[in-house]
């Protein structure tokens, strides 16, 4: 299982061109590695379905595996996917670290409130709203919290993902 | 005025805050008025401490407090006695003075700046009216430092100066290491005697007793003492005064004149009645007074810059009056506090009309501007006179009241070698002092008019009422307080610190020691002043040890090259070394935590069939797969073989029936494997480094080490008999829906019962997710 020592040195920085997986894109541009119509095709259906499947996992987590930093993984995953397939000059445009700041705002505001209202702080607890057409559900004020987390997990996964491929790209 | 003197007691200290904050957010449209904000607030808190001091009952004094810390005691509580009612006074008094003096002093055409200073000196104002009213030690802390800072903010100014930043670290450097002192004192004693009230401490014989009881009576004030010392310019740490110099002239008046520097003897004062029974009080305070009572002066008449002068005199009367708490002789504290303000702040303002109006300080470039500035002679002289201890002025009571004090007071009764050693030296001081206040006024006035220096000639003139008339109000307090001395000494023993002070205060004199004295100080004063020359020529040849702040300097270069040499040898980069060093001591907790639990005494039999097969052999393809990364010539052939084992413990949670750490594991798996392959472009050629046998032999042992242990701690925390009833997760288990409203207890720990834990970790991804973006961000626009 060991390579041969005399084998060819991948990781050196001059021999992008020859990374396994690297059929499309024209030599010396590692940003264009894995750009395949397939991957393309595939990422297309995949992407969406992983990020509402992540959706799913965040949504669940405080009674069954789950969570929101699994969820977050799951969704940061799928953006990986799709930078993978589609290059990550799109996604370059967003300033992923905010959706991260966002998320840690979200998070630390969810323990603030009970402290201004006089409870510890971090205190959690359950609301019961009523909705019209739904009806009425609980919802712990811990989701909140979680909620912060899911988009700490993806702001900050991408923002490196994205970072690292631009990296690769020039 | 409608307010109780309960509510006007924190209104007085928190006006000025709001000033501060007021003008920050005014000061780049208002400009130079917002001068106008630090006198009104000034002239505010004067009102209402003059208020509260006219309804003063010395039996009751008004207190407010509110819980702030209620588990330890510590309280925002403001007490409005006659020494902290004199000082909120002084403070706001000379404030208000200093307000109208920067009005015409302070001129910058950037506004921004201006509002700075302005929000500086006004909140340094506040600190230090909370500092005199609090009635809590750790509230006193609080407001002590917020006085270094503003302190620091307002010496470095000029902070596109390297004198000025310099100025400005070396006093925040020295008095805040002062203060953590004297934080830990008071920690001391708050924690034996359960109190932090400083009025309670005082009263209650039976809580210093405490403190005697535990013997840290001694350390106690010994830590206050750094804080008091350093802050009050004591001598060995005197010489951040001169250094603060830097500062603009009204930051010097009110700051490292008047007030800030008088908060370390103000905190004697409140230490007195807690701490005086201390075998070390009277010794350490008199000796530090006296020496630097003694070569404050002496250095004074060395100095030619005009706040330099002041600030060695300044430095001298700190010492003074250090030297009378240590002979507890506190009832003369406000008598001494008071004259001493008045004529060093008369002083200092005119040095800044001097420096205005020709734009030196600089006593061989100055003369003869008696005729040039006739006003600001007289108002110098008014200050000169008290400073030198004539009659009629403040300084001659105060000073008579000094003398009378060695003369007669009680500590030093029976003592007739200390008490003539402290009489000799003292007078000497007082008449250096002397020759220092002639040097000043005639140096400066007198004499022919400096030639070469051309600033004098054309610029000179006298200054305008705004620069003036502060320091002629000050001036006439010095004389007015001297002529009025019937009402002088009704208010400095009712202010007092010492609540039965009975200082005889008179112009006439009835005791014909301390006139023998100051007559002996007269003569010898101009006896110096006479001889300054060959005086000076004599102290230069004396001069021989550095001066003090060298020392410090050396101080701080040698922490630098200390803490340099020991991050470059501990922080090395090597993450091998890092990670040696990170398991190495999760080994030892591991270690000492099982030792702890008894689990390495008794036999564990282990019988095959107790193995579950299928997890042995996913654990022989770990080692496998392990070996192989270990063995891994090429670095992609490392990062597969990392995310085999990965995938293979992910595999043994499936067996284990652990979903949720499997989805972790999997999802985290996936997403190093991404990571891996993004950065191994820039990960340097892979070699294998040759290293010599014995570092090999080392890192060997440190694997096996690492390995063994944590085998053990795996296999002991598996065993049954950790399942017992007070097991921390079986309560996680029992409270998660009770308490948390979800039956996943993993998530419920993660996102309510540790959610501070989480809210921790969750800042340091979100602070990564930056670090990353900003660096690889900025190296990209680099190139």
């Amino acid at each position: 299982m060991t390579p041969h020592p005399d084998g060819p040195e991948l990781d050196s920085p001059g021999d992008k061109s020859s990374l396994p997986g690297s059929p499309g894109g024209p030599p010396g541009s590692p940003g264009e590695l894995l750009r395949s119509p397939v991957l393309q095709t595939v990422s297309r259906a995949a992407v969406p379905v992983t990020i509402i499947v992540s959706l799913i996992i965040f949504n669940q987590g405080h009674n069954l595996p789950g969570g929101g930093f699994i969820g977050g993984v799951l969704a940061a995953a799928a953006g990986a996917m799709h930078l993978m397939a589609f290059g990550v000059e799109g996604a370059a445009r967003w300033n992923w670290w905010k959706l991260s700041v966002l998320g840690l705002l979200i998070s630390i505001m969810t323990g603030t409130v009970p402290f201004l209202l006089g409870e510890a702080f971090m205190n959690h607890t359950e609301l019961h709203p009523h909705l019209p057409l739904i009806g009425s559900f609980h919802v712990p004020t811990a989701a909140f919290y979680d909620a912060g987390v899911y988009l700490i997990v993806v702001g900050m996964l991408m923002t490196i993902f994205v970072e690292l491929g631009l990296e690769n790209r020039e | 005025m409608m307010l109780s003197p309960t509510a006007s007691l924190p209104t007085l200290v928190f006006i000025p805050f709001v000033g501060a904050f007021l003008a920050l957010c005014m000061g780049r449209i208002a400009g130079h008025k917002t001068g106008y904000l630090m006198v009104l607030s000034a002239l505010a808190s004067f009102i209402l401490a003059a208020m509260l001091y006219a309804g003063l009952d010395p039996a009751a004094p008004v207190v407010c407090a509110a819980e702030w810390l209620p588990g330890v005691d510590v309280n925002f509580r403001l007490r409005g006695d006659g020494f902290g009612l004199f000082f909120a006074l002084l403070v706001s008094g000379i404030g208000t003075l200093v307000g109208i003096y920067s009005l015409s002093y302070v001129h910058l055409s950037d506004n921004r700046r201006v509002a700075r200073y302005y929000a500086a000196l006004i909140a340094f104002m506040g600190a230090m009216l909370g500092l005199a009213l609090a009635d809590d030690l750790v509230l006193l802390f609080v407001f002590w430092e917020i006085t270094s800072i503003t302190s620091f903010l307002l010496i470095g100014f000029w902070y596109d100066q390297e004198i000025g930043r310099k100025g400005a670290l070396m006093a925040l450097q020295v008095t805040v290491g002062g203060g953590l002192a004297m934080m830990a004192g008071f920690v001391v004693i708050g924690a034996i005697t359960g109190s932090y009230s400083i009025s309670e401490l005082a009263a209650d014989p039976s809580l210093r007793e405490k403190l005697v009881a535990a013997g840290m009576l001694t350390p106690a004030l010994l830590l206050c003492l750094g804080g008091a010392l350093t802050k009050s310019a004591q001598m060995p740490f005197h010489f951040w005064l001169p250094k603060a110099m830097v500062a603009p002239t009204p930051v010097s008046t009110y700051l490292h004149a008047a007030t800030m520097v008088m908060a370390g003897v103000f905190l004697v004062g409140r230490l007195l009645p807690i701490l005086g029974d201390s075998p070390a009080w009277t010794p350490i305070l008199t000796t530090v007074g006296l020496v630097t009572f003694f070569l404050g002066a002496y250095q004074s008449l060395r100095e030619f810059d005009l706040k330099a002068i002041l600030a060695y005199a300044t430095v001298s009367t700190l010492g003074l009056l250090m030297m009378l708490y240590g002979l507890k002789a506190a009832d003369q504290d406000v008598l001494q506090i008071w004259s001493h303000g008045a004529y060093k702040g008369t002083l200092f303002l005119v040095a800044g009309i001097v420096e205005h109006a020709t734009h030196t300080r600089d006593l061989r470039k100055l003369g003869g501007l008696r005729k040039v500035m006739p006003i600001t002679f007289g108002v110098c002289l008014l200050g000169a006179i008290s400073m030198s201890g004539l009659p009629p002025f403040f300084g001659f009571l105060a000073k008579e009241a000094f003398y009378a004090q060695l003369l007669h007071g009680e500590v030093l009764h029976g003592q007739p070698v200390l008490q003539w050693t402290i009489i000799v030296l003292s007078v000497l001081a007082n008449a250096f002092i002397f020759a220092v206040a002639c040097k000043l006024v005639f140096g400066v006035f007198f004499g022919p008019p400096a030639e070469d220096v051309d600033a004098v000639d054309h610029h000179a003139h006298e200054a305008g009422i705004g620069l003036w008339g502060p320091a002629a109000v000050l001036g006439l307090v010095a004389l007015g307080m001297g002529l009025a001395y019937p009402i002088t000494s009704q208010m400095v023993n009712g202010m007092s610190s010492d609540p039965h002070a009975h200082v005889h205060v008179s112009l006439i004199p009835h005791d014909i020691g301390p006139v023998a004295m100051s007559a002996v100080t007269v003569l010898l004063g101009i006896g110096i002043y006479l001889m300054r020359r060959p005086i000076n020529r004599l102290q230069d040849a004396l001069a021989i040890i550095p001066p003090m702040y060298k020392f410090w300097d050396w101080l701080m270069a040698g922490i630098t090259a200390v803490s340099v040499t020991f991050s470059r040898q501990w922080q090395n980069g090597s993450l091998r070394w890092y990670f040696s060093g990170v398991l190495l001591f999760a080994c030892v907790l591991v270690t000492a935590a099982l030792n702890r639990a008894d689990f390495l005494r008794h036999d564990i039999i282990v019988k095959p069939h107790d193995l579950y097969w299928p997890a042995v052999a996913i654990s022989g393809m770990l080692i496998f797969a392990a070996l192989i990364l270990v063995r891994a010539q090429v670095r992609l052939t490392a990062a597969l073989a990392s995310t085999a084992i990965g995938f293979l413990v992910a595999l043994l949670f499936v067996i284990y029936r652990s979903p949720d750490i499997l989805l972790t594991q999997l999802l985290i798996e996936t997403v190093s494997t991404i990571f891996i392959l993004l950065v191994l472009f820039f990960m340097p050629r892979f070699s294998r480094d040759v290293v010599a046998p014995p570092v090999r032999l080392v890192r060997l042992i440190v694997s096996i080490l690492v390995g063994f242990t944590m085998a053990t701690m795996v296999f002991l925390c598996t065993l049954p008999e950790l399942r017992t009833e007070d097991n921390l997760g079986l309560g996680y288990l029992e409270r998660s829906l009770s308490e948390g409203f979800g039956r996943n207890a993993v998530n419920v720990i993660i996102v309510d019962m540790r959610a501070i834990d989480t809210t921790g970790e969750i800042t340091v991804l979100v602070v990564v997710g930056m670090a990353v973006f900003g660096l690889l961000r900025t190296r990209r626009h680099k190139a």
